[in-house]
């Protein structure tokens, strides 16, 4: 029956019931495939997919992708990497994802990454070789990890409530009792437990021995009943010390740039026992669907332009040595980055690469002393 | 070569034309054959999929040891964290069904019996909360309970206090108030349509008798919503135990509950044979309160008709 028929069948009244609704099932499975259709249509056009931290879905990140393709890459997002990397272990297929130079081993070793093809990486040549060499980052196969940013892990404190006194900046000002119930730490093992264990005097740059585990989980547990809230979430965070809920927090650098800038009276700790120091980057899904955008959002991110950003708007190191040039030098005196970031490297606490057995048992860890056990 | 067709088939067709025609049950399942397909493929499949899983143990990384063990079931039970998780989880889901039910039922009871004209208007009205995503009405109490929130600043410039209450939020009584007002609808609605089935000259029977109004209650209204009163506290008490997006936003570290430990062992613990084990407990156990509460309330009915 075409169109004109029915109309015909209509006007003559016609249209038997069986008829009627024959037509209304041819239409209503039409309707109800054509979403899925369209769908598939889309899903080949698709931009490349970014999966990474809450609170790097900043367009401001990928100027020269979002000049090339019109609109930033898509976003989805995690809690910690350690979460994403669960996900991704579940079958969640990417382009590009954010991981930390300590998870490059373990990462690698899943099997669900691939090499970098740098020569389609304009800017590339200009990372610091320091970075693009961490271990793990390139071997004979190529370069597995293209490294974007660097930071510390520490405490953000109101200066106008807390007075780190004689002893100068430390992690032990955490443990002030009275200032129980007014601290907020970042619900990750990645961060917290680690600056606890440097805490407990615990080297971070050499494999852990169960031993080291055992001390800095302690020292975590001594640490819980200070603290009131656990949150991934660097804008909550901000923000309850902004209010003056808790008038300490463990942050990156982005917090105290953040509340400095809305005049907070906060400062970025460099405790006497040494910040926890990051740096984190990109790495490509092997079954990445988009790898041409892949590369173009790593490239996007390595360059100056977005370099220049990351310094101003967060605060932390950026990987291309020429984005430093195009700050000027107050501001990176102001944020602690006029210094030669090699030697801020070289200097740092970063993590040495541990076994899948230890970062689970730290998470698990972790978790029995947020829940109170 | 048509005839031979039409020979060949007519018998088929009309054999299983008789078997249609003659078997009530058949014809019922065939209706329902699609929804018991996806019941099939997204409930009962996975299912079985949990069972065997919680017999398993991880291994690191994302491999499994397949030989079958018990442990992931003691674990559940005998670990002291566990056992506290469960039993904050039980009492925050009881706590908030009661409190949705006897804050639900004047409600329901009001639009029942005293609403004339409008009704589909306040029923709405009820509903509204709903029309925003449940994420937003839990960060909405975030925001009435918290530090600078509603109820501080409001108690500050009242004078009432000085500093602003840290209790309100990041403990189970915030849960509890979440969770109580984000399932209000769902205790509202069950009720609601009890009341409303009531035959009233059973009212009018019972004031001629001589029963005043809270007699009267008590003896045709109460018992008569009852099955209202029992479907929401189930439709409350399921899901509530379940629930992890409330306790991980407004719960604090003291309002963790059983969901967020499982949700753990998914995500960062990278346990998934404890996972599944503390779901299907926690499932076993919460079936098994349901059908205890269910089967009270049932002989105290049963004794009282």
């Amino acid at each position: 029956m075409n169109k004109n028929e029915i109309i015909t069948a209509l006007r003559a009244d016609r249209v038997s019931r069986r008829g009627a609704m024959k037509a209304l099932g041819a239409m209503g499975l039409t309707v109800a495939t054509l979403p899925g259709m369209a769908r598939r249509a889309v899903a080949q056009s698709e931009r490349g997919t970014y999966f990474t931290w809450g609170g790097y879905d900043d367009e401001g990140l990928f100027g020269p992708f979002v000049a090339e393709h019109g609109t930033p890459p898509n976003f989805v997002t995690y809690g910690d990497a350690e979460e994403g990397f669960t996900k991704m272990k579940a079958g969640f297929v990417v382009d590009v994802v954010h991981p930390c130079s300590n998870d490059i081993p373990r990462w690698k070793e899943s099997g669900l990454f691939r090499t970098i093809d740098t020569a389609k990486l304009s800017h590339f040549p200009d990372v610091f070789d320091k970075l693009a060499t961490l271990p793990g980052a390139q071997d004979d196969a190529g370069q597995w990890y293209v490294p974007f940013e660097w930071g510390a892990t520490s405490i953000t404190y109101r200066t106008d409530v807390v007075d780190p006194g004689e002893g100068g900046e430390s992690w032990t000002m955490l443990f002030d009792e009275q200032y129980k119930g007014k601290i907020a730490v970042i619900d990750s093992a990645a961060d917290t437990w680690w600056c606890m264990a440097i805490l407990a005097g615990v080297d971070i740059s050499k494999p852990l021995t169960d031993e080291d585990i055992a001390k800095a989980t302690e020292m975590m547990r001594k640490l819980h009943p200070q603290v009131r809230v656990y949150t991934n979430d660097m804008t909550s965070l901000a923000q309850s010390l902004a209010s003056g809920e808790v008038v300490m927090a463990i942050t990156w650098n982005e917090v105290p740039v953040q509340l400095q800038g809305e005049g907070v009276p906060v400062k970025f700790a460099a405790p006497k026992e040494g910040a926890l120091t990051w740096n984190c980057g990109l790495m490509m899904h092997k079954d990445a669907p988009n790898p041409e955008d892949a590369h173009d959002i790593i490239d996007a991110m390595i360059s100056t332009e977005t370099g220049k950003y990351c310094i101003e708007e967060y605060g932390y190191g950026h990987s291309n040595a020429k984005s430093f040039d195009l700050v000027d030098a107050e501001t990176l005196a102001n944020l602690g980055l006029d210094i030669d970031p090699t030697d801020y490297i070289d200097a740092g606490n970063f993590i040495y690469p541990q076994t899948d057995e230890v970062e689970t048992q730290m998470n698990r860890d972790f978790e029995s002393v947020k829940t109170g056990f | 070569m048509n005839t031979a067709a039409i020979t060949s088939d007519a018998p088929r067709a009309s054999a299983w034309r008789r078997l249609l025609m003659r078997s009530e049950a058949l014809r019922g399942y065939l209706l329902l054959s699609p929804t018991l397909i996806v019941m099939f493929g997204i409930m009962v499949i996975p299912m079985i999929g949990m069972v065997v899983l919680s017999f398993w143990t991880q291994l690191a990384g994302t491999t499994f040891d397949t030989a079958l063990t018990l442990k992931n079931y003691s674990d559940a039970f005998t670990r002291e964290m566990y056992r506290i998780l469960f039993v904050r989880s039980l009492g925050v889901s009881l706590l908030t069904t009661l409190f949705t039910v006897l804050l639900a039922y004047p409600v329901a009871y009001y639009v029942a019996f005293h609403v004339k004209r409008h009704k589909m208007v306040w029923i709405i009205l009820m509903t509204l909360p709903f029309w925003t995503s449940y994420l937003l009405r839990v960060f909405a109490w975030k925001i009435i309970l918290g530090y600078n929130g509603a109820i501080n600043s409001g108690l500050i410039s009242l004078g009432a206090i000085s500093e602003p209450l840290t209790f309100l939020l990041y403990n189970p009584t915030a849960v509890v108030i979440t969770l109580t007002h984000a399932w209000a609808a769902f205790a509202i609605l069950p009720i609601y349509v009890s009341l409303e089935k009531i035959d009233r000259s059973l009212l009018e029977a019972a004031t001629d008798l001589g029963d005043g109004p809270v007699a009267r209650f008590f003896r045709i209204v109460l018992p008569l919503s009852l099955p209202g009163i029992i479907a929401a506290s189930v439709l409350i008490f399921i899901p509530t135990v379940g629930d992890y997006v409330t306790p991980s936003l407004v719960g604090g570290t003291d309002g963790y509950m059983i969901s967020n430990a499982i949700q753990f062992q998914f995500a960062r613990g990278n346990n998934w044979p404890l996972g599944a084990a503390l779901s299907l407990s926690s499932m076993v156990i919460v079936t098994a309160i349901v059908l205890t509460f269910v089967f009270a309330v049932r002989r105290a009915t049963a004794r009282i008709g």
